[in-house]
């Protein structure tokens, strides 16, 4: 076979479609069986590269070629019903025989349709992610709501947290006297509603001073300042924050007919705290801390805060408190125990 | 968790694979094409990626109302929503998915005639309101 008809038959059955067009009127001199399938003008006498080419910017191809670029652009056309998106590859040939636009048209649908699907699958995926940085801050706060958020970060990191010992945590114990016998506790639905009024008003007392809610039974409340980071000040702050309690519920009963009235007991002492559980995480801690304080608790009168003797010692030139003497408290002997009045600071000073 | 159809078979590598034939299929059906003469192509690739995607647990989710309203202007009727369907089983078949995952996906087309179809059998007859 000679070169020449080789060029030929290579020009007819490529897949590439092909055509020389003048430069100047830019009529079509010649297309190849595949140009003239995607544009079956072509063959006519009369055809026009810019007739053919829909949308084709003559001017800013006219610029480039004389420039001695190329022009590259894309097309899209409906072949039997297909849309289909052509590239479009437009250089100038001048040479001693001939000046000419040689014009190669690349089928690219499939090219655009994955780049299509990329795009589509993408952005499927950027939600998906999206939903679930959504889904995980909610679950990141739920958990917080009942673990310290240094026990969260470490659980989140190695998958377990590992008990940890406080030599001092300060704790406040506190429940309600006989809230069971309150008118109130026959309307569950309006217990609760209170309940929960005055825990979140406690909450944001604990907060204040640094120490967090730990866990309410019923309607006893436990916080705890201290844990999971030990502070210079957390007995002065348990302390005050029992004093703030104290207070918001006199304010509280003067405004409203259903009176709470609560028992209070702090200490600082040791504890352990861990998050218990394993399809049911808690946050807790034990220990003697956690024992004294409920003991504390059990030894106040109605709206009493009660202290040992450690943690009065500890405090001693910030509080006024009244003397109770020594008491017998089962499972720590003997204890010097002292009920809470004040803080010597202004702001709480006159508490009753 | 139980991985999606979707992951199984090799995530987007083969989700585009799938989508692209089927999407030619569909478009070299006589009785299929006619519908998306005018649809714009990267629309229909959009709808069908997500669309295969959800079908086989992947990341997109569509309602039954998204459903109705993206083709209710198509008007499709049973018939060509059967052939619609079986194209698809051809597709997964070539595809070499398996029987039960092909008759999974098929299922869960099937069960979303209602608010695909929007056309009675008689392409002529006006759509009951």
């Amino acid at each position: 076979m000679d070169l020449d008809r080789f060029n030929r038959l290579l020009l007819e059955s490529a897949g590439v479609g092909f055509a020389l067009a003048d430069p100047e009127s830019l009529a079509i001199r010649f297309s190849n069986p595949r140009f003239a399938e995607w544009f079956p003008d072509s063959r006519e006498p009369v055809a026009r590269l810019d007739a053919l080419l829909e949308g084709l910017d003559v001017d800013r191809m006219r610029a480039r070629l004389d420039a001695d670029q190329g022009y590259r652009t894309e097309l899209q056309l409906k072949v039997n019903r297909r849309q289909i998106t052509l590239d479009i590859d437009i250089k100038r040939h001048s040479g001693d025989d001939a000046d000419l636009l040689v014009v190669e048209c690349q089928n690219i649908t499939k090219l655009k349709e994955l780049e299509y699907m990329v795009e589509s699958y993408s952005k499927m995926v950027e939600r998906q992610n999206r939903d679930l940085r959504k889904e995980k801050e909610r679950v990141e706060k739920l958990l917080l709501n009942i673990m310290p958020r240094t026990i969260y970060e470490e659980w989140k990191e190695f998958g377990v947290t590992a008990p940890q010992r406080f030599d001092s945590a300060a704790v406040l114990m506190l429940d309600f006297v006989s809230s069971t016998e309150m008118d109130i506790a026959s309307d569950p639905p309006a217990l609760v509603a209170e309940l929960n009024d005055i825990f979140t008003s406690f909450d944001r007392i604990v907060e204040q001073f640094g120490g967090e809610r730990l866990k309410t039974i019923g309607d006893a409340y436990m916080a705890v300042c201290g844990v999971p980071e030990p502070g210079a000040d957390d007995a002065r702050n348990i302390a005050r924050i029992a004093l703030r309690i104290v207070r918001y519920l006199e304010r509280r009963n003067a405004a409203q007919t259903t009176q709470w009235i609560c028992r209070v007991g702090i200490n600082a002492g040791p504890v352990v705290g861990s998050i218990i559980g394993v399809q049911k995480y808690v946050y807790d801690i034990f220990g003697p801390g956690v024992g004294l304080a409920a003991r504390m608790e059990a030894l106040s009168g109605p709206m009493e805060i009660t202290m040992p003797q450690d943690l009065y010692e500890r405090i001693r030139d910030d509080v006024i408190v009244s003397e109770r003497g020594a008491i017998e408290i089962k499972g720590f002997g003997s204890k010097q125990v002292y009920t809470l009045e004040g803080m010597t600071d202004l702001d709480d000073r006159h508490l009753h | 968790m139980a991985r999606s159809a979707l992951e199984r078979y090799g995530g987007f590598p083969f989700l585009s694979r799938l989508v692209m034939a089927f999407y030619d299929k569909v478009l070299d059906s006589d009785d299929l094409a006619p519908y998306f003469e005018d649809i714009d192509m990267r629309r229909l690739i959009d709808h069908q990626t997500k669309f295969v995607a959800f079908l086989m647990g992947g990341p997109a989710s569509y309602t039954n109302d998204h459903l109705a309203h993206v083709h209710a202007r198509l008007k499709i009727n049973r018939a060509d929503f059967d052939v619609m369907v079986e194209t698809m089983r051809e597709t997964l078949a070539d595809f070499e998915v398996a029987p039960a995952d092909i008759s999974g996906i098929v299922h869960e087309l099937q069960v979303r005639a209602p608010w695909v179809i929007s056309a009675s059998d008689s392409k002529d007859e006006p759509v009951p309101a």
